[in-house]
């Protein structure tokens, strides 16, 4: 029972980095698409599409932090995994859900306001913090997401 | 399709668009003194693509091989078949009567007439080319076999944005083919066609029934104009009762006011359909002005006669 437990916990783990990375990955290969769009037409312009490209990729860095915070608090960090029960494996797979799943979509949803955008910079460049604020915007339920997923993780008792 | 496709490519043309002459550059372009002036300024302000060519150019190596565009090019296809035709019918050399850019290459279309095998053109010009070849080597009517070309440029024009379903292009379609039916309908009025001239020159749409066209032109030139104020087109009937090149002018800057439709979209063919509308506004702006400079019309005359910018 207890590998069982250990085994849920892991795969939470797993799924915050993994769901999460996923929705990074597309939102910043979105607004990479749209950025070589524009630089290929006017390359000063490299500098703030830039900025717009690195904005989806947050979601992904908090997957990352959510499956550290699981995998230190069973153990495996520490090189010793904590025996734990299937109930306390599940909350710790319930407690990775809402940032391998808020990361996935809100990653994909920002990639596509960051790459419209993007249509901001290369327009009106010097309008281009107004594409960033409205870019941004999604950024925050990926950290209410991740607020939920840390507040779970460090009140689940092992 | 993707939701997001031609992410690059929307992106790209967006910052080709900040290139496009400005109302601004335009006043500057009718303020200069002589058509010199004008042309050294123009080398300063106009920015690549500088001809339809190099913009087909660059949207098709954006947007590789996409039917949608292809619709853009319809009408210089069915130009170059009239050309064609007239070509081999007077024996004249073809190549300074065609446009470009188009789908098909004008030599294609002479190799077409001359084996008549048709299977070789694109499927939308098949039965034009047959249908025109046929009517302008038995009647050597030149004026009957220009309008079935022109009428299955249009009629193809819709039928290939319908098979696509692109919502910007069916609407593009109609305009385009709302404006040429009432200069049509207008042209066969004042000459007086008969109905089965009328029937085989006027398209018809979803906008404006092909019946009700024809019967309005056979009713004569005031008969028509009155029938049509009844219709959404009333104000521009008004400025074709004042003066047709304002209808010209109306018919260019509608098209352009369905472009802009397309400026807010982040995503999809559509901004780069507008941006080749919009390109194509500005060299026909940019033509009427050296016409004017080179006749010396004078400044409010050229201001008027300026199309919608897209910009």
């Amino acid at each position: 029972m207890s590998s069982m437990g250990l085994a849920l916990a892991i795969i939470g783990a797993a799924c915050a980095a993994l769901f999460a990375g996923i929705g990074s990955a597309k939102g910043v290969g979105l607004v990479g698409e749209s950025a070589a769009g524009v630089v290929s037409v006017d390359p000063n312009k490299f500098s703030k599409v830039l900025i717009l490209q690195l904005l989806p990729g947050t979601q992904g860095l908090y997957g990352l932090l959510t499956s550290i915070l699981i995998l230190r608090k069973i153990g495996i960090l520490g090189g010793t995994a904590i025996d734990l029960t299937v109930a306390q494996g599940l909350m710790f797979l319930g407690a990775a859900l809402p940032i391998a799943v808020v990361g996935l979509f809100s990653g994909i949803a920002q990639g596509r306001a960051a790459a419209a955008a993007v249509g901001i910079t290369a327009k009106k460049p010097e309008h281009n913090g107004k594409g960033i604020i409205i870019a941004a915007m999604v950024e925050f339920y990926a950290i209410l997401a991740l607020l939920v997923s840390i507040l779970i993780i460090n009140n689940i008792s092992v | 399709m993707s939701a997001t496709e031609y992410a690059s490519a929307v992106a790209a043309v967006k910052a080709m668009e900040s290139g496009l002459l400005t109302h601004s550059d335009i006043d500057q372009l009718i303020g200069t003194s002589a058509l010199s002036d004008m042309r050294t300024l123009l080398d300063s302000k106009l920015s690549f693509p500088k001809t339809m060519e190099e913009v087909w150019g660059l949207l098709t190596s954006y947007a590789p091989g996409n039917e949608t565009l292809k619709i853009l090019l319809y009408r210089n296809d069915f130009h170059n078949l009239k050309a064609v035709l007239k070509s081999k019918l007077s024996g004249r050399e073809v190549s300074g009567c065609c446009v470009s850019p188009s789908n098909v290459n004008y030599s294609e279309i002479d190799a077409a007439f001359t084996s008549k095998d048709y299977d070789t053109l694109p499927a939308y010009m098949r039965e034009a080319a047959d249908d025109a070849y046929e009517l302008a080597t038995r009647t050597l009517d030149g004026q009957l076999s220009d309008s079935i070309i022109d009428k299955a440029a249009l009629a193809a024009m819709q039928k290939s944005a319908d098979d696509l379903g692109n919502d910007f292009m069916k609407r593009f379609a109609v305009l385009t083919t709302v404006c040429a039916d009432i200069k049509t309908a207008y042209r066969c009025s004042l000459m007086q066609k008969p109905r089965h001239f009328l029937e085989r020159a006027i398209c018809g749409s979803s906008e404006l029934d092909r019946e009700f066209l024809i019967w309005a032109a056979l009713s004569g030139t005031d008969g028509l104009l009155r029938q049509l104020e009844a219709t959404p087109y009333n104000e521009a009937v008004k400025l074709l009762r004042e003066s047709p090149a304002q209808f010209e002018k109306w018919c260019d800057d509608i098209i352009v006011e369905h472009a802009e439709s397309a400026r807010m979209q982040a995503f999809g063919v559509e901004p780069l359909a507008a941006y080749y509308i919009a390109k194509e506004a500005e060299l026909k702006n940019l033509r009427i002005l050296t016409v004017c400079k080179e006749c010396g019309t004078d400044r409010d005359t050229i201001t008027e006669r300026m199309r919608k910018l897209y910009v």
